[in-house]
């Protein structure tokens, strides 16, 4: 969870860092995409365990519509800006790494809340 | 000495951008892209929390969440038009957003106990960092940079 908020700030930065080079997105930035990728199935698959278990996280369908969504967030986010020819690919990128922290929290926030 | 796309090899950080070939009219390029990002995410965000806010605990405070509901619509209209240059459209989404953050914004801090729940607009869109406030403005300059550009020389 915290290497994932870790791995999309650093993504983010990347993403405001091209635009500031007027550079279009490269290898860093798919790499990066990919490692978010990776860490948010992972968090995913350990939700699902934790839940199968028993974990009743508060606001089930608020919590899980989240789970879904910053799931489809990077992939949505790296094909999008690999389609902008211009220096604020960096930045749309960057736009969806955030979205994923501010979700990542709220998730771990309403995982934090069981309820009964 | 004038850059290129595709003269030097893609490092990390990819190749140089391509700049726009000044005039060009397309409100989803650019930085247009970007603030397309940003309303997809919010008409994302306000759409899913209103329905099931709508769904599971409408008697609780109607109006808060009726007002979310129109609020993620509207975001999810600005969205479209944005990323279809549909500019007229865009332009009245962007009004009505700023307009509906500016009135609720002060309705919810002159009378809280009429927004029991928080809702996007509330307080000016404080428990969103502000964002609500600062892209309808952002929207409208971008519209307004777009017209411009548009004008014939």
């Amino acid at each position: 969870m915290v290497a994932a908020t870790v791995v999309a700030l650093v993504l983010a930065a990347l993403g405001g860092v091209s635009t500031g080079l007027r550079r279009r997105i490269g290898a860093a930035h798919v790499a990066g995409a990919a490692l978010l990728e990776a860490l948010l199935l992972v968090q995913a698959a350990v939700v699902v365990v934790g839940m199968a278990g028993g974990h009743r996280p508060a606001e089930l369908a608020t919590f899980l519509s989240y789970l879904v969504s910053v799931v489809l967030l990077p992939v949505a986010g790296l094909l999008w800006a690999r389609s902008e020819p211009t220096r604020w690919a960096g930045t749309v990128l960057g736009v969806a790494a955030l979205a994923v922290t501010v979700m990542l929290w709220r998730l771990l926030d309403l995982w934090a809340v069981t309820r009964g | 000495m004038a850059e290129r796309p595709g003269q030097e090899p893609a490092g990390a950080l990819g190749g140089p951008a391509a700049e726009p070939a000044g005039g060009t009219v397309d409100t989803s390029r650019g930085p247009g892209r970007v603030l397309v990002a940003v309303y997809g995410v919010f008409a994302l965000a306000a759409g899913a929390r209103a329905a099931v806010q709508l769904a599971t605990q409408f008697d609780e405070a109607p109006l808060a969440y009726l007002l979310s509901a129109l609020a993620a619509a509207v975001y999810l209209v600005a969205t479209v038009a944005l990323s279809r240059s549909g500019r007229r459209t865009a332009l009245v989404a962007c009004t009505v957003e700023l307009v509906g953050v500016l009135v609720v914004g002060t309705l919810s801090l002159l009378d809280p106990a009429a927004f029991p729940d928080e809702t996007v607009w509330s307080n000016y869109g404080q428990g969103y960092v502000f964002i609500p406030l600062g892209l309808p403005v952002l929207g409208l300059l971008w519209l307004r940079h777009q017209a411009e550009a548009d004008r014939p020389r």
